[in-house]
């Protein structure tokens, strides 16, 4: 299968430090990738490497089937990329900087008078374009990089950090942006160090930490990595140990804990294996108040990763 | 709407030209150079005009001040333009991290390089364009009809040329650099290292033909016997360094088959004598200080254009 994004032992080093360490890396087309890590774990790095901005030294280097070596162009004609924290010249307008961008991709008159205000629209400039890109905000900068990440309407849109310096309203606007442009379907990849944005957005995820992938999956299966992947909280109307043993005997629980008429159980599966833990209880002649699902959150699995890994901190 | 990114690299690169024109003329450092050539341009006009009246004299006309005002902005002008234009071409690019942004567009590096070269050429040469005219229509309304006009054209391909190669070497440094302060103060460093050495050396040594091949004023000589004769001076001064193309192009127009005569000067008791050292045909001169510009162009720009092409974007 050809992916989006492949790397096979990217390496690259800044001096004595590694920033990234033999990387292997399969994006798959019309996914939207997570590219999870702390910062300084080399996701910047990585994708500098994917768009042209700096060269590997060592490992192969594959973007839409192009295997990536000095300077590319015509790799570029189909990714659009968002960098962390986009820098655009501020003596620019933001429709000068789009239309300049847009030529740029080769884009006639009549794609540009196209997709300019539909873009700027989109991401919420509509009547700020003519303003000089130094009199934008922080955020509305953001929502600029996000604008001619796009422009070219390509394959692989690269988004780093892309919710970096917004505030809560704008990043949920910009998750749900990166929704919509992946509806229309794109690829995604998507750098970010923020846990509860990938797992919001993402279908799949490579947890990246210190240069070395810990993981790579997507996120129903980086879940099922890591036994006890979810725990069911059950209300009891009274305690009961009857009920506890006959849970204890299910091939998915691996424990059960009992305070007062409180339940814990750990599952082994992912599966939802309510209906059967209700019946049991019920057959075992418990009276259930309230159940209560709770899945591992990506920021517990990110946590056991990292401390499984041995990348040294 | 399908977008259909094409590879045509017309398109492509006069984006990148547009891109940097606008960068260039709307940089402070650009706007305050002109403001300042327009009123020093303004003040040489108008100065001689405010005097006559105050000593109660009419002003004389000159024919020639046109061609001898508009034959070139100065050393310290062309630097200050050079300066202007290109210290944050490359430089400012990659402070500023606007680099990221841009390099990431199907544009390769070279195309981004000429397409900065070019927007910096037309700038340059618009800028001159507009002063030049801007002296002549001046120079005839002040000093009335003049002459030789038609060799305005030639002064702005010189001024150009030896401007540019202060372009170069602003670039050069600035590549290297990453840095628009050391572009700008290494370019100041050379400027000021020739001007102060370039005359010690011109008038004392032997050794100054050596300064026909570096960037500045060059060596001093005079068209001796082709009118100009001062107590101080035997005929009309011929500088043949980088900086005097345009002045030199219009001379050889003018007087295409004159020699020039370089002379060192000695301290005998209180009075300084001029030995004469060597002769050579005007044409030489002037062949030799634009091949020499055009050598440093292409060595500084070579330099800026594999340091760029090299250069890794950490920003």
């Amino acid at each position: 299968m050809e992916f989006a994004i492949e790397t096979i032992g990217l390496t690259k080093r800044y001096g004595s430090l590694t920033a990234v360490n033999k990387l292997n890396l399969k994006v798959k087309r019309n996914t939207i990738h997570g590219f999870l890590g702390p910062n300084g774990a080399g996701k910047t790095t990585t994708i500098k490497i994917l768009v042209g901005l700096l060269r590997a030294d060592e490992g192969v280097v594959k973007v839409l089937g192009h295997e990536i070596c000095g300077d590319m162009p015509e790799v570029r004609l189909k990714i659009g990329y968002m960098p962390e924290l986009p820098k655009f010249p501020k003596h620019l307008r933001g429709w000068e900087l789009l239309d300049i961008y847009a030529r740029m991709y080769g884009m006639t008159e009549q794609e540009r008078r196209e997709q300019i205000p539909k873009l700027l629209d989109m991401v919420g400039l509509k009547g700020r374009e003519k303003d000089f890109i130094g009199k934008y905000s922080k955020g509305m900068q953001q929502r600029l990089g996000i604008a001619q990440a796009l422009l070219n309407d390509p394959e692989l849109v690269i988004l780093d950090e892309p919710s970096l310096g917004l505030d809560p309203v704008g990043m949920v606007e910009v998750r749900e942006l990166v929704r919509n442009i992946a509806k229309e379907g794109r690829t995604i990849f998507l750098s970010s160090h923020l846990l509860f944005e990938v797992e919001q957005v993402c279908t799949h995820v490579t947890v990246i930490h210190k240069g070395v992938a810990l993981a790579s999956d997507t996120l129903q299966n980086i879940y099922s990595m890591f036994s006890g992947t979810a725990v069911l909280q059950v209300e009891l109307a009274e305690p009961s140990d009857a009920v506890v043993e006959a849970l204890k005997r299910f091939p998915f629980i691996s424990n059960v804990e009992q305070e007062e008429n409180k339940l814990t159980i750990e599952l082994k599966t992912r599966d939802d294996v309510r209906p059967q833990i209700s019946q049991e209880i019920i057959r075992s002649g418990g009276v259930i108040v309230s159940m209560n699902l709770k899945s591992r959150t990506l920021e517990e699995v990110f946590m056991q990763l990292v401390s499984k890994s041995g990348v040294e901190k | 709407m399908k977008v259909k990114a094409s590879k045509n690299w017309k398109t492509r690169f006069w984006a990148i030209v547009k891109y940097e024109l606008l960068w260039n003329i709307r940089k402070k450092k650009f706007i305050g150079v002109m403001v300042l050539a327009f009123a020093l341009a303004t003040l040489s006009l108008v100065l001689p005009v405010i005097l006559s009246n105050i000593v109660g004299q009419q002003l004389q006309r000159n024919p020639d001040y046109v061609v001898n005002t508009g034959a070139g902005i100065g050393g310290l002008g062309m630097f200050l333009f050079a300066v202007a234009i290109a210290m944050n071409s490359i430089s400012g690019e990659f402070e500023s991290g606007t680099i990221v942004p841009l390099l990431s567009k199907p544009v390769s590096r070279t195309m981004v390089f000429l397409g900065k070269l070019l927007a910096a050429f037309i700038t340059l040469f618009s800028a001159y364009a507009i002063l030049i005219t801007y002296i002549a229509v001046g120079g005839i309304v002040v000093y009335g009809p003049q002459n030789n006009l038609h060799l305005l054209p030639l002064s702005l391909f010189g001024t150009i040329l030896s401007t540019f190669l202060w372009i170069a070497i602003v670039l050069a440094i600035g590549s290297l650099s990453k840095s628009s302060l050391i572009a700008a103060l290494g370019t100041f460093g050379i400027f000021m290292a020739l001007t102060i050495s370039n005359p010690i050396i011109s008038m004392f040594s032997d050794q100054a033909w050596i300064l026909n091949y570096v960037p500045g004023n060059g060596v001093t000589g005079y068209m001796v016997g082709i009118n100009g004769q001062t107590l101080y001076s035997p005929g009309i001064a011929v500088s043949t360094g980088t900086d005097n193309i345009a002045a030199n192009l219009i001379k050889y127009v003018l007087y295409p088959s004159s020699n020039v005569t370089f002379f060192k000067s000695i301290f005998t008791g209180q009075r300084i004598q001029m030995v004469e050292l060597y002769t050579e045909p005007l044409l030489t001169v002037l062949i030799r200080s634009i091949l020499v510009a055009l050598a440093y162009i292409l060595v500084f720009l070579a330099i800026s254009w594999y340091a760029f092409k090299r250069a890794q974007i950490l920003e």
